[in-house]
């Protein structure tokens, strides 16, 4: 028989994209009421998301901006 | 049949330069979102606001060829990673090096292992992280994972737009993304409990 917390590592990533069937989410859900171990995990991989995407902003230069709006076609 | 006179070509001149000014102004105002997806498509700022500025160009040379009412920032992005890949600035692909992943649960495992009591404030393990683990564990992903990762997870793309953009089927999309994220978190946790 697989591991109930092996599965839920498995279903987590569609688990937070909300990819699961309906079935599979209610399954996820009932294992981790009762599963402290996964339920840290989960939380953890939500806000790891959020840091992924805020750490990865990278503002773009001003004058790149400039350079950009000076391509556009000039009007006559 | 309408004859077209000068009056009326000249009414159909005016709107062109209208929906073009109007084009022109709704790409720059996603020009920010552009270039923080390009950023991490390419390796360093420079070669990101070239292919930047390349797909502007681009953009407002065959500004006709975009439909209105559909996604304009899709569009764009699809223009960039074209030329990303014709200005060969993608490395090949490396067909024998198959990256390592790990399960979901390993950046979370590796970093309550190197915490210093053993025991994890749980409320704070994403603090563990720097931006620099990142940027240095995104840079490391294979392109082909990468891609889809800094399109969905950073750029905020459906499955659909990123399926789109690349020219891929969708559920390769899905199947990239679950793998690149479990590279990604076996670098990032490379690089966190290194230092």
């Amino acid at each position: 028989m697989i591991d109930p917390c092996e599965k839920c590592e498995e279903m987590m990533q569609p688990f937070v994209d909300g990819a699961l069937t309906e079935e599979e989410r209610r399954e996820a859900e009932a294992h981790l009421a009762g599963c402290s171990y996964c339920a840290k995990r989960y939380r953890f991989e939500e806000e790891l998301r959020h840091f992924v995407r805020t750490a990865a902003a990278e503002e773009m230069d001003p004058r790149l901006k400039e350079k950009l709006a000076a391509l556009r076609t000039p009007l006559e | 049949m309408s004859e077209t006179t000068p009056d009326t070509n000249a009414r159909r001149v005016a709107q062109e330069a209208r929906d073009r000014v109007r084009f022109e102004e709704e790409a720059l105002a996603l020009a920010d979102q552009v270039y923080r997806v390009a950023r991490h498509l390419v390796g360093n700022r420079e070669e990101a606001e070239d292919l930047v500025q390349e797909t502007y160009a681009r953009a407002f040379r065959s500004w006709r060829q975009f439909t209105p009412g559909t996604n304009l920032r899709a569009w764009l992005l699809r223009i960039l990673t074209n030329l990303n890949i014709d200005r060969g600035r993608r490395r090949q692909r490396q067909p024998d090096v198959q990256p390592l992943e790990e399960g979901d649960y390993f950046l979370y495992n590796r970093l309550e292992e190197a915490s210093p009591d053993g025991t994890i404030d749980e409320e704070h393990v994403v603090e563990r992280l720097s931006q620099d683990d990142v940027v240095t564990a995104l840079s490391v992903v294979p392109h082909d994972f990468r891609d889809v990762i800094v399109l969905v997870d950073i750029g905020d793309f459906s499955y659909a737009d990123a399926a789109q953009i690349l020219d891929i089927p969708i559920g390769t999309v899905m199947s990239r993304l679950h793998r690149g994220r479990r590279i990604l978190k076996r670098e990032m946790a490379e690089s966190a409990t290194s230092h």
